[in-house]
């Protein structure tokens, strides 16, 4: 089946002549930097001072530099909570809001606020809520009777940090679930009720099946973005001196570039990081020939 | 197939862009602008570029020096440029490896070699040789700094010791007696104990006694080890001396100090803000006449004293901000005459009466400008204080070294993990770090 529009005669000349700025940015912009950045991170460069051949060395670094391990550590298990939080509950929220209610838009508004709304300001306010004595959670908590939870702590801050990149996250995968949900026919749930089939069976024999290419597709988004994760952490555990209780890779990679000057191991390190991010959707599309399904 | 092609596509352009994020082109600054020096007098006016860290109301009182310096020099013009102390860093970063950087710009003293070094400053020695006596009336202490064997790299600006504040409002609530001059460490304890108070009984501390922030050693940590007979790098910067026998008594009375309380975790100061003392949470805090014109403005009713005595004597930090010129500058003449304007007793005189720092000039830092302040603090005590002051350390790589010890100790701060082991755990990897900068 192809569905595509193929464009006719004058039209492919508007059609190269549109893509053309966009096409000049990927080229000399994004294609540009990464090319640059490879290079980098095979010298010893401080910004000022011509940069010097280092060979591997920026990359034998890696192995031995502890802080980094643990910002790369950090990013691998973020990542895995991360992931999962974010398909599973945009799912559900997409799910209930693809209903007729009352009020539907007004709660796809609020569900999609977060998406649009500075992470700065918003990693402020969750700061608000966090609070170890002057905390809204931790109030909460006590007028309850439950003990406070020091929410932001070396402990419990990996957590506390998740909590919020999904929560900030549930917006655009609801939109994206929602199109999914939209396009399954009616037919099917009409011909399973008649059939008899629960909501339940409904859920998991006509709507999960037909809907995995946007589990696939929000999979692979959310990766990406676990992977280059920063703001919503770094203002959530910054503390002095620039560190960061949750460091995480892209926090590691900005530090020894702009605080240290080292270029070059911060370049080899954004290319692991790459690396580590291809090899990871290598993996998803091996997954997507054996579970996904295109109607 | 269509979709899993677009899929595919759009999954290579986010990949391309999760790259993208942290490259920068690799340009080397091309330094080979030939040096156009305008000629006296005659020549058409100027522009140079000066970009400093600070607040904004420190603008205000620079466009008032650069009005003044216009005045004097018409055919020079001057742009200044603030920007807040994490944005100030990365912007010159940026423009000095754009191969555009500013003509003169604002300098911390620790990390004036990290610059130097890379060969980013101008010798000012020629322009300083120009003007016989130019350094007689400056404090020797702040000129220490900037002074390499060929000369001054750099010139301080203005600069800051540490003393304690207290509220008095929270000791005369609490009657207890305001610290003495000639307080020690001993006392500062039992003081700091004292004001620490759980005023509603419900089991948190809701006044400090004490508030230091541990992550600048500035402020605090350093004055201690001092205090103790210890040192935080040796002289010729290769080895990292806090954890010493002597520097291990100072953290020691840092850690039960957080230990009862009296000092607030980072992780619990935090959630105060940024400055305790300022928001009425803390009775005490050691800190530099910078943050005066906030406490001044948050209506603090405030007193000083000197940091107190430990077993080997009295000790605070000084550390100044500084002038330095960049080595591409096309105007450094001007940039010069702009300098030595803002260091002269007229261009300080302006700058002292800003109240954030102490001037360079002996001769302005004991006259009215200075002396004579709003609010009603002693500020001859943070001048007395150069004489048994330390400088701030300056060596290359201070950043990464302050990293290192400050995300090290971090833990043992926020009550995570016992000090000596961490100690021992975080010299070596900062001794690294300095055989890394040899």
């Amino acid at each position: 089946m192809d569905y595509g529009l193929r464009p006719l005669g004058r039209e492919r000349l508007w059609l190269w002549g549109l893509l053309f700025p966009t096409l000049i940015g990927l080229a000399f912009g994004t294609i540009g930097s990464l090319l640059a950045t490879l290079l980098l991170s095979f010298f010893s460069w401080d910004l000022i001072a011509p940069p010097r051949w280092a060979g591997l060395a920026n990359y034998i670094a890696l192995v031995e530099n502890d802080a980094y391990l643990k910002a790369f550590t950090n990013t691998i298990t973020f990542t895995a909570l991360y992931v999962p939080g974010v398909v599973i509950f945009s799912l559900l929220v997409a799910v209930l809001l693809n209903r007729k209610i009352r009020g539907v838009s007004l709660f796809r508004t609020v569900y999609f606020l977060p998406t649009v709304t500075s992470a700065v300001a918003t990693a402020l306010v969750w700061n608000m809520f966090y609070g170890k004595d002057t905390g809204l959670l931790n109030f909460t908590l006590e007028s309850l009777g439950l003990a406070p939870v020091c929410w932001l702590c070396r402990e419990n801050a990996m957590m506390s940090v998740v909590i919020v990149n999904v929560w900030g996250a549930i917006g655009e995968g609801m939109i994206i679930f929602l199109a999914g949900l939209t396009a399954i026919p009616r037919e099917y749930y009409e011909a399973a009720t008649v059939d008899g089939a629960s909501n339940l069976q409904q859920f998991f024999k006509i709507t999960l099946p037909l809907i995995t290419p946007s589990i696939f597709f929000q999979t692979l988004i959310s990766a990406i973005n676990a992977f280059q994760a920063y703001d919503y952490i770094y203002m959530l555990t910054r503390r002095g001196q620039g560190d960061s209780t949750v460091p995480v890779a892209v926090f590691s990679i900005y530090r020894n570039a702009f605080n240290f000057f080292k270029m070059g191991a911060a370049s080899a390190q954004a290319i692991q990081l790459a690396l580590l991010v291809a090899l990871f959707m290598g993996l998803l599309f091996i997954f997507e020939r054996r579970y996904v399904v295109y109607e | 197939m269509k979709t899993k092609l677009f899929t595919l596509i759009l999954v290579a352009c986010l990949l391309l862009a999760a790259c993208g994020g942290a490259a920068t082109s690799p340009a080397p600054a091309s330094a080979t602008q030939a040096p156009t020096q305008p000629g006296a007098g005659a020549a058409p006016a100027v522009e140079i570029n000066y970009m400093m860290f600070g607040a904004p109301e420190e603008l205000e009182v620079w466009q008032k020096v650069v009005d003044d310096f216009h005045a004097a020099n018409p055919n020079i013009k001057v742009k200044v440029d603030v920007s807040d102390w994490d944005s100030y860093w990365t912007k010159l970063n940026t423009l000095v490896a754009g191969g555009n950087p500013p003509d003169a710009f604002a300098m911390d003293a620790p990390l004036f070699l990290d610059w130097q070094s890379r060969g980013a400053l101008l010798n000012l020695k020629p322009y300083i040789d120009q003007t016989p006596g130019f350094l007689d009336g400056f404090y020797p202490q702040t000129l220490k700094a900037y002074e390499l064997p060929d000369g001054y790299y750099g010139l301080p600006r203005d600069f800051q010791t540490i003393v304690v504040f207290y509220n008095k409002e929270m000791f005369d609530a609490a009657g207890v007696p305001y610290p003495s001059p000639d307080w020690t460490y001993d006392d500062l304890r039992q003081i700091a104990k004292k004001m620490t108070l759980d005023k509603d009984g419900d089991g948190k501390i809701d006044q400090y006694g004490f508030y230091a922030d541990l992550w600048d050693m500035e402020l605090f940590w350093s004055e201690a080890i001092w205090a103790f007979g210890g040192e935080i790098v040796s002289t010729d910067h290769t080895k990292t001396l806090i954890g010493e026998p002597n520097a291990r008594k100072a953290w020691e009375l840092i850690d039960s100090m957080l230990k009862d309380g009296s000092i607030p975790s980072p992780a619990t100061a935090g959630e105060y803000g940024e400055d305790l003392f300022q928001s009425k949470v803390a009775a005490m805090a050691p800190i530099g006449h910078w943050a005066v014109p906030g406490y001044v403005g948050a209506g603090i009713k405030m007193g000083v004293a000197p940091m107190p005595v430990g077993p080997s004597g009295r000790a605070t930090s000084v550390n100044s901000a500084g002038f330095v010129v960049s080595k591409d500058s096309k105007n450094p003449e001007a940039a010069w005459e702009f300098i030595k304007f803002a260091l002269s007793e007229a261009g300080q005189k302006r700058l002292a009466e800003l109240g954030f720092a102490l001037p360079v000039l002996q001769a302005v830092a004991n006259s009215p400008s200075y002396l004579q302040q709003s609010g009603e603090l002693d500020q001859k005590l943070f001048l007395d204080a150069l004489e048994y002051a330390h400088m701030k350390p300056v060596f290359r790589g201070y950043e990464e070294w302050a990293s290192v010890v400050g995300d090290g100790l971090a833990p043992v701060w926020d009550g995570a993990a016992e000090l000596n082991p961490t100690l021992d755990e975080v010299v070596p990897q900062a001794d690294e770090i300095l055989a890394q900068n040899q």
